[in-house]
């Protein structure tokens, strides 16, 4: 394709001058018409891929809407041919556009998914680039520049480097990042094992009848940015049922300017605390206002609890632009305080994956025992089924029923049954639901490599198998409640599960944002 | 019988679309400097159609909306009334077309537009004026131009302008939240673009004092006098502007003020 962007010619003053004398007003006029007695403009479509000149291409669908403050999510108008795959994704997939009346109201209704991104076939679309403000904290010698890395990252990150799709390169992964001048790279892993157990906790506590009336079952879970944003949207009568939990980013945000802080002795001021995500809600989510706790904390409200977010992508390509070769890195370790997990903690990364490691846990906290075998291996909840549903027996419980969704339209499914159970006053049916925005869950989030167009079942399920790989073979725990440095964080600073400091850091509150838009009857 | 293409501001949703079909259908060039959306959107010699964003207040809050702008294509057209070369012409089927290689550059259509819509392409050696044609050779086949047809949101409705302008009526008639004015019906005599809106034309940049007595009808009056006023403002008109422009860039580059 050409280049479409203007560059304007400059004429020097003695060019301009020896141009008038040299052309006739005649020459100027034939000269700028080319000789052709057409109207201007409407020659055709522009690119001209299939096009007979002055076709009008039936492709064409035009696109969805964009803030231009979108934290998550530019486009560039220069690359956009208009062919409606961003309305595909938003309005079938994630059933976001189209899913309000107009007029608007003071937004632009978006959940910050970034599946958009995946679909555009020109790249028109991607997330917003922050790669500069990561380069600048890496180069100033006053900052200790910390960094997180999303469970799924480590099995997709490698196809930007030309690996099969699913590959694992979780320790070259940590080489890079320790090769680019990061202080310390810590795991979400950690944290997402430390939501089990906030998040486990509080479910044995709405199960047990401790949070009636405030707290309903079934409780959601609120690990997916772009999910809590959409309940927030589309269904705020249900936000009760939200854990109040922070997602693992967060909580590993809030932590990093307080617990590290305090034993390394670093003033969380001079800290700047990175995120690699494979999510561009990610991004959105650690800019919501109320993400500063730890600065509440320590009392200077101005910290962000995380600073910047990166996407898969623009990690691969930092390190591309610092010349590193991520195949050749030998493998390294993440750090300690913050650098331990187990099975539970990676499978966050797969659609099913947040159940099975709450079930595992919950069954521990509720009976005081291991889950037996089969509760290791929870078939049911697994797979790229749209919703998925599984019932368990507990010990001293009975019968506790889950569901999983993934995709937001699945969401609708689950979210709409529930509204319509409890206008007519039926008992729940589930007691734990797990939502995530984006198809196969956080391996297919925004933020991670763009694979086929649109993105295919079979990259979705290669990273899927890499995750359980990594749960069943690689990583030596597999329950969220045997991390020894989640024990030991307990332990030093937060006490107990729910503890006071436990709600103040790692738990949240939600907004209704159903005032920022009409939302459609029905879908 | 002349096209007319209805906008339903309420509808749009600021996708900008009809910016990029425009440019993708005219081959016009994307420039950062002139943005097609947003608060700062103008039309520009690149840009025939941009959509401008207001922040407008509304019974308690705020709101926004997206106002897409190109020319009107007025039923009786003061550009093509200033215009003595018969560079710009109102056809019978609605849209006001520019026909280039007739074009002197007086740059008398732009005085006389009331709506501020042609624009000169200031960039370019040998420069033309520059407007939205409506997309002329489509309608001429009976379609409706690539903006409208491009809108996901079903803002447009693209007819024969007396029906269109019949259907504008009865919609707001139909719905009180709609001001009780299609803009365009009136104005300038009428134009073959109309609008209606849920919020007061003036809040959303509509120049809304345009008289609806044709301004063609004033421009006659000093038509006479263009031919030689033309030529010898366009030349240096043209000349400052490079002029000036080069001597900025230089004192750019070089960080300061040079005299040349
Ligand atoms: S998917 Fe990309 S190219 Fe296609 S309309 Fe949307 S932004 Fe434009
Ligand atoms: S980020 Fe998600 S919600 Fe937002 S426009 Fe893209 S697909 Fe739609
Ligand atoms: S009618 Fe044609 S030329 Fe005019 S703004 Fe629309 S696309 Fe552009
Ligand atoms: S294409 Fe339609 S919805 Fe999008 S900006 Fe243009 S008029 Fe508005």
């Amino acid at each position: 394709m050409e280049n479409r962007t203007a560059k304007p010619k400059t004429v020097s003053r003695r060019g301009f001058l020896k141009m008038l004398g040299g052309v006739s007003l005649t020459g100027v006029a034939a000269s700028i018409a080319g000789c052709s007695q057409d109207p201007a403009g409407g020659k055709g479509w522009l690119p001209q891929q299939y096009q007979v000149a002055s076709s009008w291409p039936v492709q064409v669908k035009g696109r969805i809407p964009i803030d231009p403050n979108n934290p998550s999510i530019v486009r560039d108008d220069k690359k956009c041919i208009l062919c409606g795959q961003c309305i595909e994704a938003c309005e079938r997939v994630q059933t976001v556009y189209g899913y309000y009346e107009t007029p608007i109201k003071d937004d632009i209704t978006c959940v910050n998914c970034g599946q958009c991104t995946l679909w555009c076939p020109t790249a028109a679309i991607t997330e917003r680039d922050e790669i500069d403000k990561v380069v600048r904290a890496l180069e100033d010698k006053n900052l200790h520049v910390v960094v997180q890395t999303a469970p799924a990252t480590r099995v997709a990150l490698g196809e930007e480097f030309g690996l099969p799709p699913g590959s694992i390169v979780e320790g070259k992964q940590v080489a890079a990042l320790k090769k680019l001048g990061f202080d310390a790279v810590f795991d979400t892993n950690f944290t997402a094992d430390l939501t089990i157990m906030e998040e486990g906790t509080e479910l044995v506590r709405r199960v047990a009848g401790d949070l009636k009336g405030v707290k309903p079952l079934p409780q959601f879970t609120s690990c997916s940015p772009g999910w809590v944003k959409f309940c927030e949207y589309f269904y705020p009568d249900l936000l009760e049922h939200m854990s109040s939990c922070k997602s693992p980013q967060q909580m590993l945000g809030a932590l990093v300017k307080t617990y590290y802080a305090k034993e390394k002795g670093i003033d969380p001021e001079k800290i700047f605390s990175v995120s690699i995500m494979p999510c561009t809600a990610k991004k959105y989510e650690c800019n919501r206002p109320e993400m500063n706790d730890a600065g509440k904390h320590v009392g200077k409200e101005k910290l962000r609890d995380v600073d910047v977010v990166l996407t898969t992508r623009e990690l691969a390509r930092l390190i591309k632009m610092k010349g590193i070769d991520l195949t050749k890195l030998e493998d390294a370790q993440y750090d300690p305080l913050m650098g331990e997990s187990t099975g539970a903690a990676v499978i966050f990364g797969a659609t099913g994956g947040v159940m099975e490691a709450a079930v595992r846990s919950a069954y521990f906290l509720i009976t005081k025992q291991n889950p037996p075998e089969a509760l290791l291996n929870l078939t049911p909840v697994r797979g790229l089924q749209g919703v998925k549903e599984a019932s368990l027996e507990i010990p001293g419980v009975g019968q506790v029923n889950v569901a999983i969704s993934h995709g937001l339209s699945n969401a609708r499914k689950l979210l709409d049954q529930l509204r319509e159970d409890k206008k007519q006053g039926k008992p729940p049916r589930y007691h734990f639901i797990e939502f995530m925005s984006c198809p196969g869950g956080c391996i297919s989030g925004g933020g991670q490599p763009r694979t086929s167009l649109p993105p295919s079942d079979q990259v979705r399920q290669a990273r899927l198998n890499s995750i359980y790989q990594i749960d069943a073979k690689i990583y030596k725990k597999r329950l969220s409640h045997e991390n020894q440095e989640v024990a030991m964080l307990y332990q030093k600073f937060l006490e107990k599960p729910n503890s006071h400091l436990a709600e103040e850091l790692l738990h949240t509150e939600y907004v209704d944002r159903s005032k920022t838009l009409t939302a459609k009857k029905n879908g | 019988m002349a096209k007319g293409v209805l906008v339903d501001i309420t509808k749009c949703v600021g996708c900008g679309s009809c910016t990029v079909a425009c440019k993708l259908w005219n081959d016009m060039k994307f420039s950062e400097k002139e943005p097609t959306m947003g608060p700062e959107a103008k039309l520009s010699a690149n840009n025939w159609t941009v959509v401008r964003f207001n922040e407008v207040k509304k019974e308690n809050g705020k709101v926004w909306r997206f106002v897409k702008t190109q020319c009107l294509h007025c039923q009786d057209a003061a550009c093509a009334s200033a215009c003595f070369a018969k560079a710009l012409q109102k056809t019978k089927d609605g849209p006001v077309i520019y026909y280039p290689h007739l074009c002197v550059g007086c740059r008398y259509c732009m005085i006389a537009c009331p709506f501020n819509v042609p624009k000169y392409e200031w960039d370019k050696t040998f420069p033309l004026v520059s407007k939205c044609q409506m997309c002329s050779t489509k309608v001429a086949k009976g379609e409706a131009p690539a903006c409208v047809s491009v809108c996901p949101a079903g803002v447009f409705k693209y007819g024969e302008r007396d029906e269109i302008l019949k259907e504008a009526k009865a919609t707001i008639a139909r719905d009180s939240k709609y001001v009780q004015e299609v803009y365009g019906e009136k104005q300038a005599g009428g134009t073959s673009w109309l609008y209606i809106s849920d919020v007061p034309f003036e809040q959303l940049g509509f120049n809304t004092k345009i008289s609806s007595v044709p301004v063609s009808t004033y421009s006659h009056n000093f038509l006479k006098y263009t031919p030689v006023v033309a030529v010898s403002w366009g030349i240096i008109l043209t000349g400052l502007y490079h002029y000036t422009k080069r001597r900025n860039e230089i004192s750019k580059d070089s960080g300061k003020n040079v005299k040349l």
